[in-house]
């Protein structure tokens, strides 16, 4: 090991001698530009001029240049993947632009021992490379440029603030005389009421599962939504609502919104913070547990409401065998031909989310609901255009027809 | 004060969420993941809120000897079991709580999700009754499409003649049509609406117009 150690700090000298002597024959003019291509601002494009005639140093071979970097405050270098000798430029990727220090960016040819010496220094298992510690050219302080904005994503920002707009003016507009405006009846919901008055009548609780998805999802939170305006009902009657949950922060947020329903209904001793309880992440686990509280306590009325997995027919189908009166509501498409299969009533994908503007008929939800179909007229507007025009696009050629195909185009993500 | 504070950081966290999606800058995706591990920071707390109503589920069954409280006998255990060898003998491969893991739980998932293959038997026996208009093109469709994934079957059924060689050579091209434009078409219906109803309740929620999931009626005015 010793041996090893003094071979290559022999060999680093022998090597950093020529090449302080002989610049001439070294990489020159580096320079170090952000690279277009790279959104983040994490790599920059590293280039440099070959010599014209490369540095030979006797028995060794050049293998190629390791780039260098380090931040304009640090002492050590810190030496990216090796580049083959012919070529002039390379990415240096992990740098990080504004606001974090600048960065300085050297080279240096790195060679490895050819011919005879080599041979044995490989027999007996040292090292064949040396380099100098420092590099022979350096550039800085230089920073690289991330993007403030996706251009590939243009179309999407304007579509959604087209679609905001509308929804924020429609609720200015139409908040006045939101109670005129017409909601198509939505039979799932109108039944919610006959669900709790059965389990009332029953005597029976009420299950109602919030979907297999995280808090972050949006129908977990439209799932949750619907719940509170369940929970506000039936807390009038005292009829309980079992809700076994998949997700702890999800069971944390359905404890505090049963919790308030119960109180703005006047009955906050009602409310048992227990039939709201955590029972596991593991989906088919859930499904399990879910389907034993079913078939023990035979609830008169079963919610399935939020994203659902496989288990959909699972539960719905064991909460079908207990007679209970079951009331889907989910965006995941693949399930819902199982809920419409297995239930009495379901939502269908955006339902869910108007569901909290039908039970609640608060203004502000009743107009949102106005804004969401006048942005759905529009986008379906847009549809039969762009339909129109890649079809004419196809059939058609001239300045007409690549209009209308750059109009696709910008329509494509 | 109790509402203010949770709508503003709901309107600044969405408005962040919003707008880091088309910023694509370092400084921008750092912030993003820096939020992301917050939330498993939040959820790992909330964690031992899901423990603690999990086993006082199970205990309080237990103690008022509810029916089938010997289930929560046996959750309880293992749950011990498996948090006493995962902590005690390490979870990596090979270990005491993987081999639990690998020949327990995983057979008992898969024995659920098996249970799925007579579920849809039964649901499918229920629906294709023709009793309806809509139920017999559902039945009708249903057919094409089985008997298109499965072509031999019509072989058997029609033998070997003029008619079986072709329903044979037809039946899954007619079944592909089915899954590609009528299906996707309603496949795509149901989409748009659910990409817009996810905006107007994500929008909602940002500006404070749904507060229910705060304990403030339905919604705002």
């Amino acid at each position: 090991m010793k041996t090893t150690r003094l071979w290559a700090i022999g060999l680093s000298v022998l090597l950093a001698a020529p090449l302080c002597l002989a610049q001439a024959g070294l990489p020159t003019n580096l320079q170090a530009a952000d690279d277009p291509e790279e959104p983040r601002g994490t790599q920059m494009i590293v280039s440099w001029d070959a010599p014209e005639e490369p540095l030979q140093i006797p028995g060794m071979e050049m293998i190629g240049h390791r780039i260098l970097v380090r931040r304009v405050d640090a002492e050590e270098w810190q030496p990216s993947p090796l580049v083959p000798p012919d070529a002039t430029s390379a990415p240096v990727a992990d740098l990080k632009p504004w606001p974090w220090p600048e960065w300085e960016i050297g080279i240096r040819p790195e060679y490895q021992l050819a011919g005879a010496p080599a041979a044995v220094f490989r027999t007996m298992g040292w090292p064949m490379t040396s380099t100098v510690a420092a590099p022979v050219a350096e550039v800085g302080p230089v920073r690289p440029e991330g993007n403030w904005f996706n251009t590939d994503y243009t179309n999407v920002l304007v579509l959604t603030l087209l679609f905001c707009t509308i929804v924020i003016a429609t609720i200015y507009y139409v908040r006045g005389r939101a109670e005129e405006i017409y909601i198509r009846p939505i039979a799932g919901l109108e039944a919610v009421n006959d669900a709790i008055g059965r389990a009332t009548e029953m005597g029976k609780p009420i299950v109602y599962v919030s979907g297999l998805t995280g808090i972050g999802d949006v129908a977990t939170i439209a799932a949750m939504l619907i719940l509170g305006h369940l929970a506000r009902r039936s807390a009038a009657y005292e009829t309980e609502v079992l809700v076994p949950c998949q997700d702890p922060l999800v069971m944390a947020t359905e404890r505090e919104i049963v919790r308030q329903a119960y109180t703005e209904a006047g009955k906050p001793d009602a409310y048992r913070p227990e039939s709201i309880f955590f029972v596991t992440d593991s989906q088919f686990g859930y499904v399990a547990a879910v389907d034993g509280i079913m078939l023990r306590e035979k609830p008169a009325a079963c919610f399935y409401m939020g994203y659902f997995f496989a288990e959909a027919l699972i539960l719905a189908e064991t909460g079908n065998q207990t007679g209970a009166i079951q009331i889907a509501g989910t965006d995941a498409d693949t399930q819902l031909p199982f809920f419409i299969t297995a239930c009495d009533y379901t939502l269908m994908g955006e339902e869910l989310y108007a569901a909290s503007a039908y039970l609640s008929r608060q203004p502000l939800l009743v107009a949102q609901l106005r804004g969401q179909d006048i942005a759905k007229t529009l986008i379906a507007a847009l549809l039969i255009a762009t339909v129109a025009a890649a079809t004419y696009a196809a059939v058609a050629t001239g300045a007409l027809a690549d209009a209308a195909a750059q109009l696709v185009q910008w329509f494509t993500v | 004060m109790r509402l203010q504070v949770p709508l503003l950081i709901t309107f600044l966290g969405g408005v962040f969420m919003a707008v880091q999606f088309f910023v694509p800058h370092e400084l921008g995706q750092t912030a993003f993941a820096e939020l992301l591990n917050w939330g498993r920071i939040v959820a790992a707390f909330a964690l031992v809120l899901g423990i603690q109503s999990l086993l006082r589920t199970h205990i309080e069954k237990i103690r008022r000897q509810r029916e089938d409280w010997h289930y929560s006998a046996v959750a309880i255990a293992a749950f011990v079991l498996m948090v006493v060898i995962g902590i005690g003998f390490g979870h990596g491969e090979g270990s005491g709580f993987d081999w639990l893991f690998r020949h327990v739980q995983v057979p008992l998932d898969a024995t659920m999700f098996a249970l799925l293959a007579f579920f849809i038997a039964s649901a499918a026996f229920r629906t294709f009754r023709a009793r309806s208009t809509e139920a017999t093109l559902l039945l009708v469709a249903a057919i094409i499409v089985m008997l298109g994934r499965v072509p031999s079957t019509l072989l058997v059924i029609f033998g070997d003649t003029g008619a079986g060689q072709w329903l044979h050579a037809t039946m899954p091209d007619v079944s592909e049509w089915i899954m590609n434009f009528p299906t996707v078409a309603g496949k795509r219906g149901i989409l748009f609406g659910v990409a817009l109803g996810s905006i107007a309740t994500a929008l909602r929620i940002i500006l404070g117009i749904e507060r229910s999931h705060l304990g403030g009626g339905g919604g705002g005015e």
